[in-house]
């Protein structure tokens, strides 16, 4: 409550400064609220846990779903160009046949193909001139099956240049032993990952055997293990120099499969790998294509938080009705001696509002502390799954900022509903009683 | 001398709980500076009649003149603006807002008009009480002083606009004999040394005997504009 003698008068003259008609709606919407401390703090710690709740599901969403595009990231690139079977066409029948009859192939089939990269020097070096291009990587590919004593284990060898790859996954980050440069160095090397290393119990400097599906073999020296924590890719991927896989498949040292390719902008990945597709004529695959299902899960996650957001703020909301309905009927005499006195219907609106958007703001302050509490004791929970060590969190302003604006519009259309009501209030019927 | 108001032929029915006719053709005027009370029994239409002159009520036929404006047909934000500027009200009770000081229930009206600094309303306010002889309760909280104080802050509260006009529905219905002599002296030196117009409904026959004019309502109808105080 404000004390003021006649003495001193800064208070008023203060808020004069700002709107003095405004100043004695707000004075009297404050008077009110601090009348009933008690019930406005009730209605307040609503819009506190609702926007608490808000920032802390914000945050951990959003720390969830960087922390599974960052896992889809480091083993997908942003856009992968390959070499894709065709369909076949009319093209070698019109030539045979002229265009005097009109060439129709009743039942079209895939031709099989040699699924190479043509000329892959001069396609990565056109693609290198994109703007949006950070990071470029040339594969070759084969399915092999891994041999140690009579242990058999399939998978998918890479043949890369280590440098290339590494600036695009930063494998030097998951290496547990080894360096990835090794296999560079020396073509008998081999980095494999640690799931496999466990299934043929292969440590460092141990040989391992590897077939292709055509029966040729190769021993090659274990230099380095790297652990991804996405399982399939530990237990079935390795990767050694190119030439070694080109010459497993029999293949020249121009034979590519897969060019690997990350841009800046890694949300506009399908769109820069249809332009790509174009201007090279391969197939274009985006990370997001290639983990649809990820991104489901993602969509599906936004959708259970914004529901749980959503009821929480509507409670919220209805408390803030309640108290105000419950002050408009206590105060209704007022009301109406206000109105006699010359209050129009929107100051009268003015004042209720103001309570609301009083409530709101006491909430939502309290909301972001709460909020950013929550969050930062979350964020030192130890989960211990995978790699995920801790609960995934991010501390974004935009969440908080967007936390305490969905408080105020809560409060605010809270408390046009009871506002109005009051306004509407009939000063005669009142004071006739 | 002005007319402070003017009513010509004012009718208006009651719906609930069937239709009644309330109010009858009444027309009357009141001069400026007129200390006029209104008189009749329970159901006469006087308390209906006042609040139709107050503003509040705007659901009759006729025509109501107040100060020299056309005030029938106005919209609720102008009657407001009106009430706020140039009405002021004392009820049978006092309608004070109890969470603020008695100082703060007098200046909020002259904060609503919003005419001059706050720190001159205050000083007015003030003023007002000083000369009701409230000056020491001035920063009580209006729940806390006895009943014929706040009536008299009531009135403060009417007059610190400086209206024109000042309406009192039963102003001492709920005082003691002692107050309601306090009260009337407050109305008569108004009228007299202020020239304020003052209309009051009262079931207190003494109290209307002194005032300037006494007008008597039965049924809807006034029965006598000018009733002489002896003769009641």
């Amino acid at each position: 409550m404000w004390k003021y003698s006649v003495a001193s008068l800064q208070p008023i003259n203060s808020l004069k400064r700002i709107n003095m008609k405004t100043g004695i709606n707000t004075r009297i919407a404050y008077t009110y609220m601090v009348s009933k401390v008690k019930s406005t703090l009730v209605a307040a710690l609503g819009v506190t846990f609702g926007i608490g709740m808000f920032i802390f599901m914000n945050s951990l969403i959003t720390g969830t779903n960087d922390y599974s595009e960052k896992t889809m990231l480091s083993a997908t690139p942003h856009i992968r160009l390959y070499n894709d079977n065709r369909v076949s066409n009319n093209d070698m029948l019109n030539r045979y046949a002229g265009h005097r009859t009109l060439n129709l192939i009743s039942n079209p089939q895939l031709v099989p193909q040699d699924n190479r990269i043509i000329n892959p020097d001069a396609v990565a070096a056109k693609l290198r001139k994109r703007k949006e291009v950070v990071a470029l990587s040339k594969q070759v590919t084969a399915n092999i099956i891994y041999n140690k004593g009579n242990v058999q284990e399939n998978g998918t060898i890479f043949g890369v240049n280590i440098a290339e790859q590494d600036k695009m996954f930063d494998i030097t980050s998951n290496m547990i032993a080894g360096k990835t440069q090794s296999i560079a160095d020396n073509p008998n090397n081999i980095l494999i990952g640690i799931g496999l290393s466990h299934k043929l119990n292969l440590k460092m400097g141990d040989y391992v055997r590897i077939t292709t599906s055509t029966g040729l073999t190769r021993t090659l020296q274990v230099s380095g293990i790297f652990k991804t924590t996405i399982k399939n890719v530990d237990e079935t991927k390795t990767y050694v120099s190119l030439p070694v896989v080109q010459q497993l498949l029999q293949k020249d040292r121009a034979y590519i499969t897969d060019i690997y390719v990350n841009v800046k902008n890694y949300n506009l990945a399908t769109e820069i790998g249809n332009s790509m597709a174009q201007q090279t004529g391969f197939t274009s695959e985006s990370w997001q294509q290639s983990n649809e299902q990820s991104l489901a899960g993602k969509k599906i996650r936004d959708i259970i938080a914004n529901s749980v957001i959503f009821t929480i703020l509507l409670v919220a909301g209805f408390g803030i009705y309640n108290i105000l309905n419950m002050v408009i009927y206590e105060k209704i005499k007022e009301i109406a001696i206000l109105k006699a006195t010359g209050f129009q219907g929107s100051d009268v609106v003015s004042i209720f509002i103001q309570q609301a958007l009083l409530i709101g703001f006491v909430g939502s302050a309290m909301g972001l502390v709460v909020g950013w509490l929550v969050s930062y004791l979350l964020s030192k929970l130890y989960l211990g799954l995978g790699n995920v060590t801790y609960l995934p969190m991010t501390f974004l302003p935009k969440h908080y900022i967007q936390g305490a604006v969905f408080g105020l519009l809560t409060s605010f259309f809270a408390g046009y509903i009871p506002a109005r009501k009051a306004s509407k209030v009939d000063p005669v019927e009142i004071i006739r009683g | 001398m002005s007319i402070a108001l003017k009513a010509d032929k004012i009718s208006k029915y009651f719906y609930t709980p069937e239709k009644f006719k309330v109010l009858s053709e009444v027309s009357f005027e009141v001069q400026q500076g007129e200390f006029v009370s209104v008189i009749g029994k329970s159901g006469s239409g006087k308390s209906t009649m006042l609040y139709i002159l107050s503003t509040m009520d705007t659901d009759y036929t006729g025509s109501l003149v107040l100060n020299d404006q056309p005030i029938t047909g106005s919209s609720v934000n102008r009657l407001a603006a009106f009430r706020n500027e140039h009405l002021g009200f004392v009820f049978q009770f006092h309608y004070l807002l109890p969470d603020f000081t008695c100082l703060q229930n007098v200046m909020i009206p002259a904060l609503r008009l919003n005419r001059i600094s706050a720190a001159e309303i205050e000083h007015n306010a003030y003023e007002k009480l000083k000369t009701l002889g409230l000056g020491d309760q001035a920063l009580k909280t209006a729940s806390r002083i006895s009943g014929g104080q706040q009536q008299r802050v009531a009135i403060a509260r009417a007059l610190i606009n400086e209206p024109a006009i000042i309406m009192g529905d039963e102003p001492t219905g709920n005082l003691d004999s002692r107050n309601t002599a306090v009260v009337f002296d407050i109305f008569k030196q108004l009228a007299a040394e202020h020239n304020k117009t003052i209309i009051t409904v009262t079931h207190d026959n003494d109290f209307a005997a002194k005032s300037d004019r006494i007008i008597e309502m039965k049924d809807g109808v006034i029965i006598s504009h000018d009733r002489k105080p002896h003769e009641l």
